[in-house]
């Protein structure tokens, strides 16, 4: 059956009366999300896995997916007339965006957020209709050697690539792979990190760790730093509406965006904050109005949010055909899938096909659907930041205790979300980048399993972890990306103290 | 030795992960394996994950040393650095502390009625008796949510048999 044929039955089924109500919740309580500061989709889907109980699957993965959208249209409001982007991939519309609202343009920055994340959403989505399930196809003949060469090449850039300090990334992989060891393990029933606990040794709840690492420190961290900051709004004068000059000067930026943005998310560069800067600065170089960088060119706003939707759809294709998340939000829905006993990877497209399809048309919904909320509902989003801050952080604190709680009733959860909430305060304080630790705690038991099998297939030969040419490929890529770059910034500072 | 300011706090933060793969180490190295062959020991992957820990962690321990301190989230290389204010951790780490006892002894209700007092608390809301308000309403609407229309059990405590 071909893409297309499968995509329409896809929106068959997306388009029943309590699918489309997923997806309208979806996309209400991702926006919410977005715009709220404090609150990423990540922590947002973590929170609301305990409905995976009651709905069926397909239901929650349109809603998660909704989520996923809705908080980068809501996280550009944010950042556009609060000058606080809500999540990592609208800093870079705060740049422009929120000078433009001081200028007296919120409508127009606003619009080329929303119509430009719309754009790019619909073609990166549509390119994702059509090239993960060739991925898929591909990928079913990988094998477990090859496995864990991607799994390095994933996890080594994701350290590398996020945030400032490389070896801080890959500090916070080390500690999420410790906390994937905690437990019984599967082949031999060995207990390892248990320390005599038994409620330990089932191991520690990967949503217990997600939502207390975001939703604890956080609170923990604002509230020892930064509890004096409160939030200024610039009012927004008028329609959220575009002239003509600036739909001229937008449409080619949307398109750009979406070029840089998808290809970016499908390898795992780590996350949002590469390609909005990489469009952010192409827009920069291409405009005929340089100056206006800086002082709100309306350009800047346009590229980064469209690279931002295309990026989130890009991360969904390695997350869908090769079971690998690329970013904490992709983390979390893997997990998702994996509450209902479904594992994403190469076979989920012939084991589960009607579940795959159904989320990716409902991604075209909710993409439209947003754009329909958004633009008309602007001003009601504006009115939520007025929830006064502490009783919000209490909110989302009291939240997600019970979400630790609520999974085994059991009040273990609760002390291991207290302890990964301190962790969380820690990596904030020292700089240490959070989703490192997320792919490390999620893909590492992955990663052993795939070690293990392909040293049994091979009786114990170490050679078959190189064996095949894509081996050989990702570790040369893996070499390019992390040993290369160093190994030259050390050959220049030699050469630089020499000279001295 | 002169360290820069917060260089002694970050130094015990590294020390510390230090200090965790040790521990890991030391579990794997101490566990007894099953009798049954296995071609890869599960003890393999955490010595690996240890030592991984142990490097890293001493890397960053010396660049520390040199000088590259960390930036905090949310600020810029270079702004200056300001100390944690412990009293308001601690008020946070006693509302969440306060969860973990109450939640099954004096129920949902109350353990989530405290947190949320105290965290709203901890961000600077004077107005306790209006936010213990809120708090009751919200978690008493919660409790039946969770427990009518989404069965997930949650426990009632000293209200069992009036709720």
């Amino acid at each position: 059956m071909s893409s297309a044929h499968s995509l329409l039955d896809g929106f068959a089924s997306a388009l029943t009366l309590s699918n489309l109500m997923f997806g309208l919740l979806g996309t209400f309580l991702g926006t919410l999300v977005g715009v709220l500061p404090g609150i990423g989709p990540a922590l947002a889907i973590a929170l609301l896995l305990p409905i995976t109980y009651t709905v069926s699957p397909s239901s929650a993965l349109i809603m998660f997916a909704a989520i996923y959208y809705g908080a980068m249209y809501g996280g550009s409001t944010t950042s556009i007339l609060l000058n606080t982007p809500g999540e990592s991939g609208s800093v870079i519309t705060a740049l422009e965006g929120n000078k433009m609202a001081r200028n007296g343009r919120a409508g127009a920055a606003l619009a080329t957020a929303a119509i430009g994340s719309f754009v790019a959403g619909t073609i990166a989505t549509l390119i994702l209709a059509f090239t993960a399930p060739t991925i898929a196809d591909w990928a079913i003949q990988v094998g477990s050697a090859e496995y864990v060469a991607l799994m390095l090449v994933a996890f080594s850039t994701v350290s590398s690539l996020l945030g400032s300090s490389q070896i801080r990334g890959f500090l916070s992989l080390a500690v999420g792979l410790v906390l994937g060891l905690v437990g019984a393990d599967l082949q031999s029933g060995l207990s390892r990190l248990t320390f005599g606990n038994d409620a330990a040794l089932e191991g520690i709840e990967t949503v217990t760790v997600i939502v207390s690492i975001f939703a604890l420190g956080e609170a923990l961290y604002i509230a020892s730093r930064f509890k004096e900051t409160g939030w200024k709004i610039i009012p927004m004068k008028g329609r959220a509406l575009m002239t003509r000059d600036d739909w001229k000067r937008s449409w080619k930026p949307w398109l750009r965006g979406t070029a840089i943005g998808f290809p970016l998310g499908i390898i795992p560069a780590g996350g949002s904050e590469v390609p909005t800067f990489l469009s952010y600065s192409v827009e920069k170089s291409l405009s005929k109005n340089k100056g206006e960088f800086g002082k709100g060119a309306i350009e800047g706003v346009a590229g980064p949010e469209a690279a931002n939707n295309a990026n989130a759809a890009g991360a969904l294709v390695p997350l869908l055909a090769l079971g690998l998340p690329t970013s904490a939000t992709a983390a979390v829905i893997l997990v998702a899938f994996q509450t209902y006993q479904i594992q994403p990877g190469p076979l989920l497209f012939t084991t589960n096909p009607d579940l795959i399809w159904t989320l990716i048309a409902s991604l075209f919904i909710g993409n439209t659907l947003l754009l329909i909320l958004n633009l008309p509902l602007v001003r009601f989003w504006v009115q939520l930041l007025k929830i006064p801050r502490t009783y919000l952080f209490a909110g989302i604190v009291s939240f997600a205790m019970l979400g630790a709680y609520a999974l085994n009733t059991s009040t273990f959860d609760l002390s291991v979300a207290i302890a990964i909430g301190i962790v969380g305060f820690l990596f904030r304080r020292y700089g240490v980048p959070i989703t490192p630790l997320i792919l490390g705690l999620i893909l590492g038991p992955n990663l052993e399993l795939q070690f293990r099998r392909a040293l049994q297939i091979s009786a114990g030969d170490y050679g078959t972890l190189i064996a095949s040419p894509l081996s050989k490929a990702l570790y040369l890529t893996l070499f390019l990306v992390i040993v290369a770059p160093n190994a030259i910034k050390l050959v220049n500072k030699l050469k630089a103290k020499s000279k001295k | 030795m002169k360290f820069k300011a917060g260089a002694k706090s970050e130094l015990t933060f590294v020390g510390s992960l230090f200090a965790l793969g040790v521990l890991v180490f030391w579990d794997t190295w101490r566990s007894e394996l099953p009798e049954i062959n296995l071609t890869i020991s599960p003890k393999l992957f955490p010595y690996i994950v240890s030592i991984l820990l142990m490097a890293l962690s001493t890397i960053l321990f010396i660049q520390i040393l040199r000088g590259d301190l960390a930036t905090p989230e949310g600020l810029e290389p270079g702004d200056k650095i300001e100390k944690s204010d412990m009293r308001t951790f601690l008020v946070v780490l006693a509302s969440l502390f306060a969860y973990l006892l109450l939640v099954e002894r004096a129920g949902f209700v109350i353990a989530n009625s405290v947190t949320f007092v105290g965290i709203s608390y901890s961000f600077g809301n004077k107005n306790l008796v209006k936010a213990s308000g809120v708090a009751v309403l919200l978690s008493t609407i919660i409790y039946f949510c969770f427990t009518k229309f989404l069965h997930v059990p949650l426990p009632s405590g000293i209200f069992k048999g009036l709720m």
